[in-house]
């Protein structure tokens, strides 16, 4: 069934094609205005989404920071994405972990902690692949905990799927995903209304 | 009684109730009110229109290779793509592989597709429990009704119906509160998502170069539909392949300014595949079913063949003054508004011309449209290929020839005029009106007593 069905729609197109329509002109233009400072700028997208954005110096103020976030989180299991980078801010926590090398974020996590391979200054979003604690890592917990960079600030989402082709992200992971804020929904009455189906809170903590 | 009388019944009833009317304009308000926002977030917002149009443009000029480079893609990272021509081949292929793998419960992401081609019945039929859970689906789900709006399924319904809904169907439901109600949807989906074996999704572009299906999503109930079941099927049109992925840059950002105003949706999602062997998690398998339906004879038709370029943003929706006074469900078709009185009759067939005539022709929707589809002249050409075909009844016919004879020659014009006057008067006094269906609803218009030409030969004008 498949491959017949196949061949006749392609049959349909190609023939349809035959004809061709006249050619749509676009004249390159600045389509958004240019950003001057990618930290502010993403600073300011974060508010605006509701994701809590920090800013540190150096590894020692990151464990500070994660620690004031894990310890205001309630009782449970904390997920965290198995890597040196993660390892080492984690150092001084005092809860237990379960990390990604033992499986995948369960339905029980309160809080997951990922990298992102980019952060995107112009809409403050957070770059994210399967390799970041897998699929479920940034999704099933009610407070998704994101450590990165400040060299992984990129100004918009052309250039942080430029950067992921040439990376060859597509190629290396099943999955890619750009958030932007916590989960939401605005099906009652268009009104705002956070944390639908995924995480209720997302903290960016961004080294320098 | 026949399509278009219905729809022209349900016109009837829907615009004069009140209470949907304030309900629409409220929540079209608020939309309207977060457009304008989301726009001015562009520097350019007109570059950014004609940058999407021209992407699918070519995309829809090139649909045949990018969709083979698409599908050599996913099966060499171990996807299946399935091709089929109409809504039963697609359902078959889906109910098939169901109950091949034993799936008892299915959870879906929002896809209209799965909509136009009547999935969720036809697995329930297999014995699967098919939950949708995109919270405005979930609730026409709860309500047994098809979705209103192709972006807000739930536009229709205030708060208060909503928690009477939900007190009679979920459970810890105490207050009318929209973070009550959500609270609520999000316990019983959750136990949904992490055991059903199969994931259903729509997708909003296919990325041929990558091989990627791109979703988006701002609950975030299309990531667990494709992160928690075993099994992800992907139903989606054959016109949604574009041909790179750094177009999503732009295609994404303009999608979430004109269908809710966002900066960008929430979660947007790529995905290449089933988990590969160094992932903890994600499904097994990977199935796209790509839907012509129709598609590809739209194709065909050079005139319209823009309307393929839709990325179902609903804009042309919320713009349509016919659409914000008769709601959704009058339209009886999967995709309503102005785009689905363009798409329907091609899809499926002339017994829904009558759509086209639902509307003002005030191009709106056109100067909405992000994508610049050319919607209101379509829907004039709709009219003209339904005159073509001879839909239409003979008196209807005889009307029309008789009013271009009139307005051939401006003394003809002039005597029938005169003459049309006073015999309007006449049937009004009789009780005749011609314009009855017309003037049932509205005041009539005062004629003047001289016309403007009386004035123009007195040199009064």
């Amino acid at each position: 069934m498949s491959n017949s069905s196949r061949e006749r729609i392609l049959g349909r197109i190609t023939a349809a094609l035959q004809q061709k329509s006249p050619p749509l002109p676009y004249v390159p233009r600045a389509i958004f205005a240019p950003i001057p400072d990618l930290k502010q700028r993403f600073e300011l997208e974060c508010q605006n989404n509701y994701t809590e954005c920090i800013f540190t110096w150096g590894v020692e103020e990151t464990q500070a920071r994660l620690l004031e976030i894990l310890a205001s989180l309630e009782n449970g299991a904390v997920f965290a994405e198995d890597m040196p980078f993660i390892r080492d801010r984690l150092r001084l926590a005092p809860r237990d972990l379960t990390w990604s090398s033992t499986g995948p974020a369960t339905e029980s996590s309160r809080a997951t902690i990922t990298r992102a391979k980019a952060l995107i200054a112009a809409t403050g979003s957070v770059f994210v692949t399967s390799s970041c604690g897998g699929r479920g890592g940034s999704i099933v917990a009610p407070v998704h905990i994101v450590l990165a960079h400040e060299s992984q600030l990129v100004p918009d989402i052309e250039a942080a799927l430029v950067h992921a082709e040439r990376e060859g992200l597509p190629q290396k992971n099943s999955f890619i995903g750009i958030i932007t804020g916590c989960s939401r929904t605005a099906d009652i009455e268009k009104l705002l209304v956070i944390g639908a189906h995924g995480p209720r809170r997302l903290v960016v903590i961004v080294e320098s | 009684m026949n399509a278009a009388s219905e729809f022209l019944r349900r016109s009837i009833d829907k615009s004069a109730d009140l209470t949907h009317r304030s309900i629409i304009r409220k929540n079209i308000d608020h939309y309207d009110a977060a457009v304008l926002r989301g726009r001015a977030r562009f520097a350019d917002w007109e570059a950014a229109r004609e940058r999407c149009a021209a992407i699918k443009h070519e995309a829809i000029e090139n649909l045949d290779q990018l969709l083979i480079e698409f599908e050599r893609k996913i099966l060499a990272r171990g996807g299946q793509v399935f091709w089929a021509e109409n809504s039963e081949e697609a359902r078959d292929y889906i109910a098939n592989l169901a109950s091949d793998r034993g799936v008892k419960r299915v959870v879906k992401s929002k896809s209209m597709v799965t909509e136009e081609i009547h999935l969720t019945p036809a697995l329930e039929k297999l014995g699967c429990e098919v939950i949708e859970t995109d919270l405005g689906e979930y609730i026409v789900q709860l309500r047994n009704e098809p979705p209103y709006h192709i972006v807000t399924p739930a536009m229709h319904l205030t708060r208060v119906q909503i928690a009477e809904l939900f007190r009679e169907k979920l459970e810890g439901v105490t207050s009318d509160e929209p973070t009550e109600l959500v609270a609520a949807a999000r316990r019983k989906l959750r136990a949904a998502f992490f055991s059903a074996e199969m994931g259903i999704s729509g997708a909003n572009f296919l990325v041929a170069d990558a091989g990627l299906v791109a979703i988006s999503t701002n609950e975030g109930n299309g990531r667990l539909c494709t992160t928690l079941p075993k099994i992800h099927v992907v139903v989606t049109g054959i016109e949604k392949v574009i041909p790179r992925m750094r177009d999503l840059g732009i295609l994404w950002p303009t999608l979430a300014a004109a269908g809710t105003g966002q900066s960008v949706t929430t979660y947007n999602t790529l995905i290449s595949g089933p988990r590969t062997a160094e992932e903890i998690d994600g499904p097994e398998e990977f199935h796209i079913v790509l839907v012509d339906n129709g598609r590809s004879e739209l194709l065909a038709d050079l005139e319209q063949r823009d309307a393929l370029r839709c990325i179902r943003c609903g804009a042309c929706l919320n713009a349509c003054p016919v659409y914000r006074n008769i709601g959704g469900h009058t339209y009886a078709t999967t995709y309503q508004g102005p785009i689905g009185s363009v798409l329907t009759p091609h899809f499926r067939g002339h017994e829904f011309d009558h759509l086209s005539y639902a509307s003002s022709l005030c191009g709106n929707c056109t100067s909405v449209c992000p994508v610049k589809i050319d919607l209101h002249h379509h829907l004039l050409q709709n009219r003209r290929n339904s005159v073509q075909a001879g839909d239409h009844p003979r008196l209807e016919r005889i009307g029309f020839h008789l009013w271009r004879w009139m307005m051939m020659s401006s003394s003809r014009f002039s005597r029938l005029a005169r003459l049309g006057k006073i015999a309007s008067r006449l049937g009004k006094a009789v009780g005749l009106d011609p314009l009855k269906p017309w003037t049932a609803y509205r005041a009539s218009p005062d004629l003047p007593k001289q016309s403007f030409r009386d004035l123009w030969r007195n040199g009064r004008v």
